[in-house]
């Protein structure tokens, strides 16, 4: 039965972002991403080893290594998914989740018979689920029409989708959160956007750790680089799994996912106690 | 607590802290309560009584602060005790985005139905709530009482034991409103334990056998609506009484009161409506009818609510 549940619940989740012009608008650009790839930009490989670009008839006016120039482009759709496709995913979906604690919604579906956290944690698993599909189709569509154009098929750019997934889910937990302390999309949106808008400089805490006088701000500083996700981070992760670089550390990684499991535990626990 | 029931409460109490003012409101205050299966069961009172937060406190909406509960003889803090139990909310948000055989499906899953379960029993559904027509229009075109029928159908979608139906007349046409009381009766008929909570209690006297009397959170009256109602008296009404017999008559009175140029008694007992007969005919005053009464359930709660008040005020 639980089964049928959660299903049912993911199943509401997607219709519901069906009817929100949001979710067909980060849709729509990813469709738009995918056919400017397909069509508007021409790559012609010479010699099967430096490649020329041709985008609205203009040609570049040098080849360069066709390896160089997928990356190139690559990299830019995984830095733009990652920024952009990310906060569009956030503010789309913390109307989604937002709308379940929405007086009149949520006591009618606090009366049927499943436990709030499953209620809560699949539609959690719905957004996540519509994020990566979206997210998948973007990436793998453009790896597949540069991997066509060109002969390079780099599976590195593929872990683009699983980072970007993966740092939504945690900013997802933090949204979960903010909306079942508080019911607000808007707010929940910001705490999400704050902590991108700060993570870059958070990520500076040992030049920063130099720069402060007091010892406390130096804590301070150290406390909320290490507890706070590493969006920054993860994301030069990101760029430099996709350009064959070493990762330096995975701690920004496992941290990040730490801290997203305490957050949604917190979470799914609050939600179960609280009075609607 | 016994199994028999299908609401059975033991001292059932919430508590809302104020967070910035300070101080205490007590929602619910120790409420027992026992309402037998396959009853229609009605809770009254005023608004702020209380009437929601106990219903929401049945179904786990709102946490207890004290006190214990079983719904169909099981514990009310186990999901399971709602899984025979269908609810239909005040001021409900049914999702706007399903259809209404969409809407009912989901509702139909997320009880635990199989899929070819909800598939036969939608149809009748919406058949029984008159919205077979608008199976596969969006809510976001329905009015508040097709919303207020469909309601009702997703808490029927499982075919629940105990029914909790919150202002279910609420928004709904003359028409609807009789409808929904023919399905509610056929419900009663078959069993179903339908608990209405409402400030209509013209409705509640129609459809109710049973009725409890909500007020500042706490149960104060209970029973069966005809022996509630059972307070027989007399009107005497009548024309040209002298303005000392009127003053008489009113100290042997339950009411008097002058309406459309005519004195207006009601009085217990036979005997004092012949007392007053004989008093009014002796000054010279024209009877015009005496009628013998019983009570509404209006009076009932007015007369209940307002000693609750008196009480608190003493």
């Amino acid at each position: 039965m639980s089964a049928r549940q959660a299903w049912a619940l993911v199943r509401d989740t997607v219709r519901e972002a069906g009817a929100r012009w949001v979710f067909w608008g980060f849709y729509g650009l990813s469709t738009a991403l995918i056919l400017f790839f397909l069509f508007l930009l021409r790559i012609d490989v010479i010699e099967g080893a430096r490649a020329t670009v041709t985008l609205f008839g203009e040609t570049s006016p040098r080849a360069v290594p066709v390896e160089r120039l997928v990356r190139g482009f690559q990299g830019a759709v995984a830095a733009f998914l990652y920024v952009a496709g990310m906060g569009l995913a956030i503010f789309a979906s913390a109307g989604l989740m937002a709308a379940v604690v929405e007086p009149g919604r949520i006591e009618w579906l606090l009366s049927k018979p499943l436990p709030r956290t499953r209620l809560l944690l699949w539609r959690f698993a719905g957004n996540v689920l519509l994020v990566c599909v979206n997210v998948s189709y973007l990436v793998v569509g453009v790896w597949l029409i540069l991997g066509s154009k060109t002969g390079i098929w780099d599976k590195s750019f593929l872990v683009a989708a699983l980072t970007t997934t993966f740092m939504f889910v945690v900013l997802l937990s933090v949204v979960t959160l903010a909306v079942v302390l508080t019911g607000s999309a808007v707010l929940a949106t910001m705490v999400a956007f704050a902590l991108m808008v700060v993570s870059p400089l958070l990520a500076q805490h040992r030049l920063m750790v130099k720069l402060l006088d007091s010892e406390f701000w130096r804590d301070v500083w150290r406390f909320l680089y290490y507890v706070l996700p590493k969006v920054f981070e993860v994301g030069k992760i990101n760029m430099d799994l996709l350009r064959g670089r070493p990762v330096e550390s995975w701690m920004p990684v496992w941290s990040s996912a730490l801290f997203a499991a305490v957050v949604l535990t917190l979470a799914l626990v609050l939600f179960a106690r609280r009075s609607y | 607590m016994s199994d028999d029931a299908a609401i059975e409460t033991h001292g059932l109490t919430r508590i809302f802290r104020r967070r910035w003012r300070g101080g205490e409101v007590r929602a619910v205050d120790g409420v027992t309560l026992r309402v037998e299966r396959g009853t229609s069961f009605g809770l009254l009172g005023p608004n702020g009584a209380g009437k929601t937060t106990f219903v929401k406190l049945l179904l786990g909406i709102v946490t207890p602060t004290a006190g214990s509960a079983r719904l169909l003889g099981v514990d009310f803090r186990r999901p399971e005790a709602r899984q025979a139990v269908g609810y239909l909310p005040e001021n409900h948000r049914l999702p706007s985005y399903w259809t209404a055989a969409g809407l009912l499906d989901f509702a139909g899953a997320l009880s635990g139905m199989d899929p070819g379960a909800r598939r036969r029993r939608i149809p009748e559904l919406l058949e029984l709530v008159g919205l077979r027509e608008w199976a596969d229009v969006r809510l976001s075109r329905y009015s508040k009482g097709m919303l207020q029928r469909l309601g009702l159908a997703q808490a029927l979608i499982h075919s629940p034991a105990l029914l909790f139906l919150d202002e279910p007349t609420d928004g709904v046409d003359p028409v609807g409103r009789q409808q929904i009381r023919a399905i509610l009766r056929e419900l009663e008929e078959r069993g179903v334990t339908v608990f209405v909570n409402s400030h209509l209690l013209g409705e509640v006297e129609m459809f109710c056998r049973e009725v409890a009397i909500m007020d500042h959170g706490r149960i104060v009256a209970s029973g069966k609506v005809k022996d509630l109602t059972a307070g027989k008296g007399y009107r005497l009404t009548a024309a040209r009484v002298p303005e000392a017999a009127f003053e008489e008559l009113r100290a042997l009175a339950v009411t008097a009161a002058y309406r459309d140029g005519l004195a207006e008694f009601q009085f217990r007992t036979r005997e004092e409506v012949n007392r007053a007969v004989d008093l009014v005919r002796a000054q010279g005053g024209w009877l015009e009818s005496i009628i013998p009464t019983s009570s509404t359930l209006e009076e009932v709660f007015m007369r209940t609510v307002r000693a609750e008040a008196g009480e608190e005020t003493r």
